[in-house]
C-alpha cells in the first residue's frame, strides 16, 4: 500500500510523493494461523491474508477430511491483487469475496487470516459478489482484445475466462464518444486508460518501489484516472524516467511497452491498436529537455492542478442533483 | 466582554449572532444599554422557521418573537428596559420563571416545546463562545477516567460519520484506552456539502453549543489522556468553524488544547476514514481500508472518531450525572433535522422512543407529504413516519439513522428521485471500489432503463445487494439504499413507469397529437 513508511527510512525524495490514494492499515495476520478453506484446513505464516489461505488450498495444499488438499470449491479471481514487492492489496475489485463464519462477507486480499478462521468460497453471496463485481469491471473496460498488445497475457482476459463470462451483465465500455484518447506521446510506455481497471499497482510501483512519484490516482467517481503528480496532460510531459516498472505489473492493456504495444493483435487488415480507439496523443516532436527535470520545480504547478481538482468537484457535488436531465 | 453569566443578569435581550442589525436595534454598545439591558448574540434554536427568534428575559419571564425585526426588536429592548415583557408586539410565546434561567425555557405549543431538548439545552439561549453560559447551565463537569468510561457504556455513535455508526461507544473506547497517552480524539462535524438553514446536526451543534461539543471531546480525552483532540469540519461551514475555534480558544483547562481542521465541501468527507485522510492533509479523498477489530490511525495513533452530535450526547449524560441523574436511566434523544418539501428545514431532539413524525410538528410542508426519505442523502423511502427515531426502529424498517428526514411532496415521482440520488453516487464516490464507483453507474443506467419499459427487478435487486456487501466503505452502502426502499415501498410506481406512466405526472412529455 502507499505511504506507509516509517519517518526515519524515508529518503529525502519522497516527501514530496503524492500519488493520492489513502493511508491504509496492514492488512496481515500478526501470528501464523490456521485456516479451513472450503472444508480443507491449512497451516499460513504470520503476515498472512485470507486470499493467501485461498490460494494455498487453490494449489492442492492443505488437508480436509480424506487427507488430502482437493483445492477450492469456486474460483476466486482478486483481479487486482498482485502481491509482490509490498505492491497492494488495494482492494479495489471486490473479486475476492468470500464468505467468513465469524464476519460475513469479506474481501479475502485485504483480510488478516486469523487463526480458526473459517471460509467458504462457494457461498451463494460471496459467488454473486465475485461475478457482479467482475462484470462490474468489464463494464467499463474497452474489451477489444483481438487490438490489444496484451491479448492472451491479461490479467482480466484470464479472469474473464475463468469465470465463465461469456457475455458481462452490464456490457463493456465500447461508447466510442466516452473513450479517451491512447497516450502515444513517450517513446518507451504507451497508456490507454480505456483498458485501466484503476488497480493502482503501477502507481504503487511508481511511487513505492521506483521511488518515482511520477504516477499518481486523480480526479473522483467516474472521472477517477491515473494522471501524473505534476499535472501533466501527457507522459511526455511528465516527469517519467521510463524505467517500465508500472508497464510490467499493469493486469492488463492500458500500460504497455513501446514496439510490443500490438505484438499479440490478430492481424486483420484495417484493423489497428490505434484505429481500434480512433483518437490519441503524439509526441509534438520538440526537442526534449532533461530526462528528469527537478520535482521541485514542478511543485507548484501540481498544487495548482490540486486546487483546480477540487473546484472541479465542488462543482459537481452541487450541479449533480438538479441540473442534469432525467431520465 | 464581562465575564458574568447571563443567568446573573436581570434583563437580557437575546438576539442571533449572526444579525448584526437586530443587536444594533436592541442598543448593542458596551454590553448594556438604558435600563441595564444586556443585548446577547446567541445561536439558533434549529428551527429556521422561528428565525430570527429574538427574546426578553427580566425577572418574571421571558417574552420571544419570531421573524424579528429591527423595529420590533427596537421596541422589545425599550419595553425591557422599563421592566416589562411580552407587552408589545405579539410574542410567540410567554415563558414565566423566576430569576434568569440557565437553560432555554420552555414555551408551550410552539416548536421550541418540541421533543426533549436537552443537548440542546443552551440553544438560541447562550452565547456559543462564552464558557461562562455553559458553565452555569451544569457545563464543565469535574469527571473522572472511569467516570467517562461508564458514561459512554451503552451510547451509540451518531450519523454515517462516526467509527461506531449506531454501535455501542465501550469497544471503541477500550481500544484507544489501551493506547493511554498516545490516542487522538477526533470530533467529526463535517456536514458534506453545506449547512444551510442548520439542516446538518454536526455542523449546527458547532455552531449553536460548541461548548457540548468541544465538552465531549474533552471526556474522551479524558479517558485515553489524548495526545491530540481535534475538530473537523466542512470548510463550507464558516459559522461553524469561526465559532468552534473561538470557543476552543476560550475553553478553560482542556486536557490538550483543540485544533479545528477544515476539510473539502463534498459529501463523501463525512465519511471517517476519509475524514482521516483530510485532516492528514491528503489533496484527493478515497476511503481507507479497515483492519476488523482496530481503531483507525491519524498520523500513525489510534483515533477514536466520532461525530459532534456523539459526544455532544456523551457531554449530556456526564452532565445528568452529575446533576443528581443515573445518566444512563432516562434513555437517550437524538437529533431529528426535517428538510426537503418544507417552508423551512428544522432540526429537533426527541427522546429516541418518539415516533418520526412527532418532528413534522416542527415544520411546513409545501405540498402535503407523499413519502419521505430517512436518513440523509442517501436516505430510506417509506410512506410511514410512524417509526421510532432510535437506531434500531429505523434499520429494522430499512431506513437510514443519520438523522434527516426529507418529505416528498404530492406531485415528487420516487422512481425519479431514486434515479438521481443514484446518479448522485454515481458522481461523487472516491473511486476506489468497484462496486460503488461502477456499481453506482450502473445502477443509474438500469434506473434509466425502465423509461424504456425494461424494468429488471432482479437485475436491480442484486446490484443493490452486491453494493451493499462488497463496497469499500460506508458510502457504497449507503447509495444502495434509495433505490431499495423505493423498490420495496413504491413498486406500482416503477411497474407504471415501465409502461409508460409516471403517476405523479413528472416524468413523461404528454404525447405529441398526430394532426
Amino acid at each position: 500500500m502507499s505511504s506507509d513508511h516509517q519517518a526515519g527510512d524515508v529518503p529525502p525524495l519522497t516527501e514530496d510523493i503524492a500519488p493520492g490514494t489513502a493511508t491504509d492499515p496492514p492488512v496481515e495476520s500478526d501470528d501464523a494461523a490456521t485456516v479451513t478453506v472450503d472444508g480443507t484446513a491449512v497451516d499460513l505464516p504470520a503476515g498472512s491474508t485470507l486470499l493467501d489461505a485461498v490460494e494455498a488450498v487453490e494449489n492442492g495444499t492443505g488437508t480436509d477430511a480424506d487427507g488430502e488438499g482437493n483445492g477450492t470449491a469456486e474460483t476466486v479471481p482478486a483481479l487486482c491483487q498482485y502481491g509482490r514487492e509490498d505492491i497492494g492489496p488495494r482492494s479495489t475489485c471486490r473479486t475476492c469475496m468470500v464468505e467468513t463464519d465469524s464476519e460475513g462477507l469479506v474481501p479475502a486480499c485485504s483480510h488478516p487470516a486469523e487463526d480458526g478462521a473459517v471460509v467458504r468460497t462457494d457461498a451463494a453471496a460471496a459467488v454473486e459478489a465475485r461475478d457482479v463485481n467482475l462484470d462490474l469491471v468489464l463494464s467499463n473496460h474497452n474489451l477489444r482484445c483481438t487490438t490489444c498488445g496484451k491479448n492472451g497475457r491479461c490479467d482480466l482476459q484470464d479472469a474473464a475466462i475463468e469465470n465463465d463470462v461469456e457475455e458481462p451483465r452490464y456490457g463493456v465500455l465500447d461508447d466510442r464518444d466516452a473513450y479517451e484518447p491512447i497516450d502515444d506521446t513517450s517513446s518507451f510506455i504507451q497508456i490507454d486508460r480505456n483498458k485501466c481497471i484503476l488497480c493502482n499497482r503501477c502507481v504503487e510501483a511508481c511511487n513505492d518501489v521506483q521511488v518515482e512519484g511520477v504516477l499518481r490516482m486523480e480526479g473522483s467517481g467516474s472521472d477517477t484516472r491515473i494522471g501524473f503528480q505534476n499535472g501533466a496532460a501527457t507522459m511526455e510531459d511528465s516527469t517519467c524516467v521510463s524505467c517500465g516498472h508500472c508497464a510490467t505489473v499493469c493486469p492488463t492493456g492500458s500500460l504497455v511497452e513501446k514496439g510490443i504495444e500490438d505484438a499479440t493483435t490478430i492481424q486483420i487488415p484495417g484493423f489497428t491498436q490505434k484505429n481500434s480507439v480512433g483518437k490519441s496523443y503524439e509526441r509534438d516532436g520538440s526537442p526534449k529537455g532533461p530526462m528528469t527535470p527537478k520535482k521541485a520545480a514542478e511543485r507548484t504547478e501540481r498544487d495548482a492542478s490540486g486546487e483546480a481538482e477540487r473546484g472541479r468537484e465542488s462543482a459537481k457535488e452541487s450541479a449533480s442533483d438538479e441540473r442534469r436531465d432525467w431520465p | 466582554m464581562d465575564d458574568s453569566s447571563l443567568p446573573d443578569r436581570q434583563k437580557v435581550l437575546r438576539v442571533p449572532a449572526d444579525r448584526a442589525d437586530l443587536a444594533e436595534a436592541a442598543g448593542e454598545g458596551d454590553g448594556t444599554t438604558d435600563g441595564d439591558v444586556t443585548v446577547a448574540r446567541v445561536g439558533s434554536t434549529g428551527v429556521a422557521a422561528l428565525d430570527p427568534l429574538v427574546s426578553a428575559t427580566s425577572g418574571g419571564g421571558t417574552a420571544f418573537y419570531a421573524n424579528a425585526d429591527p423595529d420590533l426588536v427596537s421596541e422589545v429592548a425599550a419595553d425591557l428596559a422599563e421592566g416589562s415583557v411580552g407587552v408589545v408586539g405579539e410574542p410567540l410565546g410567554v415563558a414565566g420563571h423566576v430569576l434568569g434561567p440557565a437553560t432555554l425555557p420552555s414555551v408551550p405549543a410552539t416548536p421550541l416545546d418540541l421533543g426533549n431538548r436537552r443537548v440542546l439545552r443552551g440553544a438560541g439561549w447562550h452565547r456559543p463562545t462564552e464558557p461562562e453560559d455553559h458553565a452555569a447551565a451544569g457545563g464543565f463537569v469535574d469527571a473522572s477516567l472511569e467516570d467517562v468510561v461508564a458514561a459512554a457504556d451503552g451510547l451509540r455513535g451518531r450519523g454515517w460519520g462516526d467509527w461506531c455508526h449506531d454501535a455501542d461507544l465501550a469497544p471503541a473506547l477500550d481500544r484507544a484506552r489501551d493506547a493511554f497517552g498516545e490516542a487522538a480524539v477526533v470530533v467529526n462535524a463535517h456536514g458534506g456539502t453545506a449547512n444551510a438553514d442548520h439542516t446538518d446536526a454536526d455542523a449546527f451543534l458547532l455552531e449553536s453549543v460548541p461548548f457540548a461539543v468541544l465538552e465531549g471531546a474533552d471526556l474522551l480525552a479524558t479517558a485515553v489522556d489524548a495526545d491530540r483532540v481535534v475538530v473537523y469540519a466542512s470548510e463550507a461551514d464558516e459559522t461553524a468553524v469561526e465559532r468552534a475555534r473561538a470557543a476552543a480558544e476560550n475553553y478553560p483547562d482542556p486536557v490538550t488544547p483543540f485544533e479545528v481542521v477544515t476539510g473539502p465541501a463534498v459529501h463523501r468527507a463525512t465519511e471517517p476514514t476519509m475524514a482521516l485522510e483530510a485532516i492528514e492533509g491528503n489533496h484527493r479523498l478515497e476511503a481507507r481500508l479497515r483492519r476488523p477489530g482496530e481503531l483507525p490511525v491519524l498520523n500513525g495513533a489510534p483515533a477514536l472518531v466520532h461525530t459532534a452530535r456523539t459526544v455532544a450526547h456523551l457531554f449530556e449524560r456526564m452532565r445528568a450525572g452529575a446533576s443528581g441523574n443515573d445518566p444512563t436511566d432516562h434513555g437517550d434523544t437524538r437529533f431529528v433535522t426535517v428538510t426537503g418539501d418544507v417552508e423551512t428545514p428544522a432540526t429537533v431532539e426527541l427522546p429516541e422512543r418518539e415516533a418520526l413524525e412527532t418532528a413534522l410538528e416542527a415544520v411546513s410542508p409545501t405540498d402535503g407529504c407523499k413519502a419521505a426519505a430517512v436518513g440523509g442523502r442517501f436516505g430510506g423511502l417509506t410512506d410511514s413516519l410512524d417509526v421510532s427515531v432510535g437506531s434500531d426502529a429505523l434499520a429494522e424498517a430499512g431506513l437510514g439513522t443519520d438523522g434527516v428526514v426529507e418529505i416528498l411532496g404530492e406531485d415528487r415521482c420516487l422512481v425519479e428521485f431514486a434515479g438521481r440520488r443514484a446518479q448522485l453516487a454515481a458522481d461523487t464516490n472516491c473511486g476506489r471500489c468497484v462496486p460503488c464507483r461502477e456499481g453506482a453507474t450502473q445502477l443509474t443506467e438500469l434506473l434509466r432503463d425502465i423509461y424504456d419499459g425494461d424494468y429488471d427487478e432482479d437485475g436491480i435487486a442484486e446490484l443493490l445487494r452486491v453494493m451493499d456487501d462488497s463496497s469499500v466503505c460506508a458510502f457504497g452502502v449507503e447509495a444502495a439504499r434509495p433505490a431499495r426502499t423505493a423498490i420495496d415501498a413504491f413498486d406500482g410506481e416503477f411497474e407504471a413507469h415501465a409502461e409508460g406512466r409516471c403517476p405523479a405526472g413528472a416524468c413523461f412529455e404528454p404525447p405529441e397529437v398526430p394532426q
